[in-house]
């Protein structure tokens, strides 16, 4: 079953001379467990595509289902519920709330759904120690490396047992090693626990975990290929003129 | 704990030396508000309860309504009254003793009727014996000499007096000093520190000159009779010139009190409004810098209410947190305002204050307004912060909005600006109080677009003394216009108000001193050693005036009477004067086209002639009736003039020759005595011999007027001391909000700062450049003050002139320059902690602050 289904979605920033098309009827799904990473040159609309997909934005035409809702109906307030619910993000920068713990940062989405503080928290720290930050648990964001920062919003995104995860360029501030442990991580996550993952990036070596890419470019899908392993991912990319 | 809650309590311990300068503003008005509260409620206490010590024992108190003094028969005519036992008339009158003489200032003489007395309330005696039938028939036939009355004191009083049966005591009195024997004590309740003296009704009437005359009726009511009834058959039978019932409802001083508490209320309310700018400017820049992690919020799915709950949690923790402390700050700021205050109130009121007394209405008006004001201050960022969309989270802000919200406000300021003039004009006091209000809210909203052009004024001379390090200030300060703006209007209210005070205060002060010096124009002053005319003094008979008549050297004489009246539910004092005599040693400061012409006629057919501030306050004016009710009734006069002289100016007064005051209300005895010197007399000696002549008058003090002159300099200095203190009171939010204001810069600009550091400026360079900043906003704040402030002190002084306040006006150059160097001061020491903050940042921390 297709966990995000996107029909001709497009996004139009300003009006009349100023207007920008940021996306052009851009049609994409992706199936429960799926592993999708979003390749294009800046300001192709990867940003956009993620933002309106994960309902912070709303498309100027088209349509999002979300596990076979669509959400173009929807209010602020089942917007928001629907994230905290069936939705995790991971972003590049500002992933965390600085005056919280690591747990309390991941127990988050569970406490704003109102669920009772030891159980979130037992949950939260329960994720931690699945990606390995076991450790870590009391610490604040200031007291971890960029990469354990990253992989604390990772656990976050998992908390709340979201369908799909939506990551905006989740290594972009990485060193290679740190991205790459960040990809094995989202690997583990499609392939062990069955979520869904959308993810921009701009690195090939990332965007080589997933299973599939979809390729942009000024606003439109340009290619969507299957892909499995390291060498198919180079061959996809150089079809498109990536590499 | 929920999540709102946890998340407020973690960002305000993650920004303590923020936080801590928010909670100190909202502890400091509390503290205001609360501790200056408990000190007044104290004094009416006590008041109220020696009041009710007084009068508690008894059933039925009958006092005149203008508190004057009244014909005995009074008491006749209550005693017929159905339903009362028996009533005894009282004189009472506080008297001051000789200082050094006793260890007590003041005491209260009660006169009595023994016999009606012990049937109205017990006397039981400890030692000695009460007052009896052949006391009152001794003392009716006493002038003065001869022998020493009999008096009886309360336990209390003879021990804090250190006297005994058979001990003599002296208190002065119409003849000088009278000696009374103490013939008994006691068991009888007064105040703690309340001290009373009982003679006989004749004695007391006697030493008070005051003819056949008592100040109260004391009644008891038949067991078994309704008290509201008895009450309301006596107020019938009396007549509406008599309150029956309590005392306390028609004391001036409560009056008074209840003005003080007002004021200070004001104060109060005037430093948690400028704690309120404080809260509002910190949550404005928490919402900025929070941005990112309020769009993360919202992206993970908090809702728009859960983060305007977590801002106003966070405001109510601080709110609640600074209510608490400025409580218990200001409980002990009041216990000891009241310790030091008691030695002045037991002396010059004779009563004693104990704790301070925090009433129902205080608490709820210092945890309403701690908590309310800093609760509705975060309103207005906390809804900002929950229409943040995860989205603009993300990117930097908009500047262009905002301009436009500057541009329009700054339009409605102006309207409200002109609005402001037109009532600051109007010289009517209320509209003119309400409008200085006004107009500082106008040019509170006008700032904002101030910010620009005023910094890039003044940018000028802060580059003579900062080269480096203006220019970056000055674009801190243009880029965050709006925190700056609430910052410099909450640094511009408080220097308009002190400006405006100490204005309209110079103009008062030096008002008076140039009126003393016009219409004070004799040489020596005999006035009542507590300054109070009307109430607390014990007149003279003639003799003194005959003495000092004769005293080698002096020259004409008048002397002032006073009596009191009431006029509707007002009372006001009516001095008895000679016209021809008062002109030649002082003179009238004259209005309403009135001049020495009208003052010749009072003395004939009930003219009268009224002060600037009872006329204004009434809207009388020169050739209209006047009904007064006054001890002899309801009596007519003509008003024949308008004037003010120097000692009753701030008191509603009116003036009657000295034979209508004996006619209507039965005084005789003279208060204040005026002589001058025959010319070419050596003023010291005979300064020196009525020294000697009143001696026998300790209830007098005697004055050269030059000297006198001096004295009142003195107390308005006195004054002038407590104003400042005022001042200073005023001015120290202002101070909070600009160290607030640079303490959040700098903590917003942490990343910049650290970046300056990292490509090469030095600690001392950013600590100048915090500055220059500081500078920038305490002059802008300042110098907006000023000119608001000069112009609200006119339009103060113009109104007061127009309530019968005669006085020029001065500008206030002194005021200014406190205010400039103040300002400029502040601007400094609010630097300190910030710049010392900014310094010692760790360039690495600084550049990963977040
Ligand atoms: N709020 C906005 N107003 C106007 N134009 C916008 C806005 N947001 C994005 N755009 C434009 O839309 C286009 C797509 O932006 P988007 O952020 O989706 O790019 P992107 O593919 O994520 O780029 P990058 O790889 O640099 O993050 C860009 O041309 C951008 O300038
Ligand atoms: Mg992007």
């Amino acid at each position: 079953m297709a966990i995000v289904e996107a029909k001709n979605l497009s996004r139009v920033y300003g009006s009349g001379d100023m207007a920008v098309t940021a996306l052009d009827a851009v049609s994409l799904s992706v199936e429960a467990g799926e592993f999708v990473a979003v390749m294009g040159p800046s300001g192709c609309g990867k940003s956009t595509l993620l933002n309106l997909i994960g309902g912070l934005d709303t498309p100027s035409s088209g349509s999002v289902m979300i596990d076979g809702r669509d959400i173009a109906g929807m209010n602020d307030t089942e917007l928001t519920a629907l994230r905290r619910q069936r939705i995790g993000f991971v972003f590049q920068f500002f992933n965390l709330i600085p005056v919280l713990s690591s747990v309390e940062n991941v127990a988050l989405p569970l406490v704003l759904d109102g669920k009772k503080a030891d159980e979130a928290n037992a949950a939260a720290s329960d994720w931690l120690k699945r990606i390995g930050l076991g450790d870590r648990l009391k610490n604040r964001p200031d007291q971890l490396s960029g990469g354990q920062q990253q992989r604390v919003a990772v656990a976050r995104a998992l908390v709340s047992e979201p369908a799909l995860i939506l990551a905006d360029e989740p290594t972009g501030n990485l060193d290679s090693r740190s991205s790459d442990e960040i990809a094995a991580l989202l690997k583990q996550v499609s392939g062990e626990w069955g979520r869904a993952i959308l993810m921009v990036t701009h690195d090939p070596r990332i965007a080589a975990h997933a299973d599939r890419i979809v390729f942009m470019r000024d606003g439109r899908v340009v290619d969507d290929a299957k892909i499995s392993g390291a060498e198919s991912a180079r061959a996809a990319m150089e079809k498109v003129g990536l590499l | 704990m929920n999540v709102q809650l946890t998340l407020a309590i973690r960002y305000l311990k993650g920004r303590k030396l923020r936080t801590a300068l928010t909670t100190l503003a909202i502890v400091f008005g509390v503290m205001l508000l609360f501790g200056l509260n408990g000190i007044l409620p104290a004094m009416l206490q006590s008041l109220q309860s020696s009041m009710v010590a007084a009068t508690g024992q008894t059933d039925l108190v009958v006092t005149s309504k203008s508190t004057g003094q009244f014909d005995a028969s009074v008491a006749a005519t209550v005693a017929g009254v159905d339903g009362v036992a028996a009533a005894t008339p009282m004189l009472r009158v506080p008297v001051a003793l000789q200082p050094k003489k006793y260890p007590v200032g003041t005491i209260s003489l009660i006169g009595v009727d023994p016999d009606s007395a012990v049937s109205v309330r017990p006397y039981p005696v400890t030692s000695g014996r009460f007052l009896t039938a052949d006391d009152l028939a001794a003392d009716r036939v006493w002038t003065g000499s001869g022998r020493n009355p009999s008096v009886t004191l309360p336990d209390s009083t003879a021990k804090s007096l250190g006297l005994g049966v058979g001990d003599t005591l002296e208190i002065p009195s119409a003849f000088g000093v009278t000696k009374l024997e103490v013939v008994g004590t006691l068991d009888i309740l007064t105040v703690p520190g309340n001290d009373e003296a009982y003679v006989s009704l004749p004695a007391a009437q006697a030493m008070l000159d005051t003819g056949n005359r008592i100040s109260e009726v004391d009644a008891a009511i038949k067991a078994g009779s309704d008290r509201p009834t008895v009450t309301a058959a006596a107020q019938k039978a009396v007549g509406d010139a008599y309150l029956t019932g309590g005392v306390e409802a028609n004391s001036s001083l409560f009056a008074s009190l209840k003005l003080g508490s007002f004021i200070i209320n004001m104060f109060g309310v005037f430093a948690i409004v400028m704690a309120g700018f404080i809260i509002l400017n910190t949550f404005r820049t928490v919402v900025a810098e929070r941005r990112h992690d309020i769009g993360m919020l919202r992206a993970i799915g908090a809702s728009q209410r859960t983060i305007f709950g977590m801002f106003l949690t966070e405001s109510l923790v601080q709110g609640v947190l600074g209510t608490a402390i400025g409580i218990v700050v200001g409980y002990g700021l009041s216990s000891a305002a009241l310790s030091g205050l008691s030695s002045i109130y037991s002396d010059l009121l004779h009563l004693s204050v104990g704790k301070p007394v925090f009433l129902p209405s205080t608490w709820i008006l210092a945890i309403g307004m701690g908590v309310g004001v800093t609760v509705l201050s975060a309103l207005i960022p906390a809804r900002a912060a929950a229409r943040i969309t995860p989205l603009e989270a993300m990117r930097p802000q908009m500047g262009d909005v905002y301009e436009k919200v500057v541009t329009r406000r700054a339009w409605i300021g102006a309207a409200i600006i002109a609005a402001a003039v037109a009532g600051l004009v109007s010289r009517n006091t209320s509209v003119v109080g309400f409008s200085s209000v006004v107009f500082l809210v106008g040019l509170a909203l006008v700032t904002p677009a101030l910010v620009k052009p005023v910094t890039d004024a003044f940018g000028r001379a802060i580059d003579l003394a900062f080269r480096q390090e203006g220019a970056l200030a000055r674009a801190n300060l243009q880029r965050n216009a709006g925190r700056a703006a609430v910052t410099a209007s909450a640094m511009m209210v408080s220097v308009a108000v002190v400006i405006a005070l100490l204005g309209t205060f110079t103009s008062v002060f030096d008002g008076f001193i140039s009126y003393i010096d016009k219409a004070m124009g004799a040489d020596f002053l005999v006035i009542p050693s507590n300054m109070l005319l009307s109430t607390g003094t014990v007149g003279a008979n003639d003799a003194l005036l005959r003495e000092v008549k004769a005293t080698e050297g002096v020259g004409d004489v008048a002397t002032l009477r006073v009596g009191r009246a009431a006029m509707g539910t007002t009372s006001l004092q009516v001095i008895g004067i000679d016209p021809v005599a008062y002109q030649k040693v002082a003179s009238f400061e004259f209005s309403d086209g009135s001049s020495q012409v009208d003052l010749a006629k009072l003395g004939t057919d009930s003219t009268i002639m009224v002060n600037g501030i009872f006329a204004a306050q009434n809207g009388l004016a020169k050739g209209e009736k006047l009904k007064l009710e006054t001890p002899a009734g309801t009596k007519t006069y003509t008003i024949a003039a308008v004037g003010s002289d120097y000692l009753n100016a701030k008191l509603a007064t009116a003036y009657v020759s000295q034979s209508e005051l004996e006619r209507d209300f039965g005084v005789t005895a003279d208060v204040v005595i005026m002589a001058n010197a025959k010319s070419g007399a050596d003023k010291a000696a005979s300064l020196a011999s009525l020294k000697s002549t009143l001696k026998d008058f300790p209830q007098f003090a005697l004055y050269d007027t030059k000297e006198w002159r001096d004295l009142q300099v003195k107390t308005f200095q006195q004054v002038y001391g407590a104003m400042y203190f005022m001042l200073f009171v005023l001015a120290v939010p202002s101070l909070l909000a600009l160290l607030n204001t640079l303490a959040i810069g700098v903590l917003a600009r942490t990343r910049e700062i650290g970046m300056l550091r990292a490509i090469g400026s030095t600690r001392k360079q950013v600590r100048r450049m915090v500055i220059a900043e500081s500078l920038l906003l305490a002059s802008l704040g300042t110098v907006l003050g000023m000119l608001a402030g000069v112009w609200l002190g006119y339009s103060m002084v113009d109104a007061m002139n127009t309530v019968g306040f005669k006085m020029p006006y001065y500008f206030p150059y002194n005021g200014l320059a406190i205010a400039l160097v103040i300002g400029m001061t502040f601007g400094v020491v609010a630097a300190l902690i910030p710049a010392r903050q900014a310094t010692k940042l760790d360039i690495v921390a600084a550049l990963h602050y977040e």
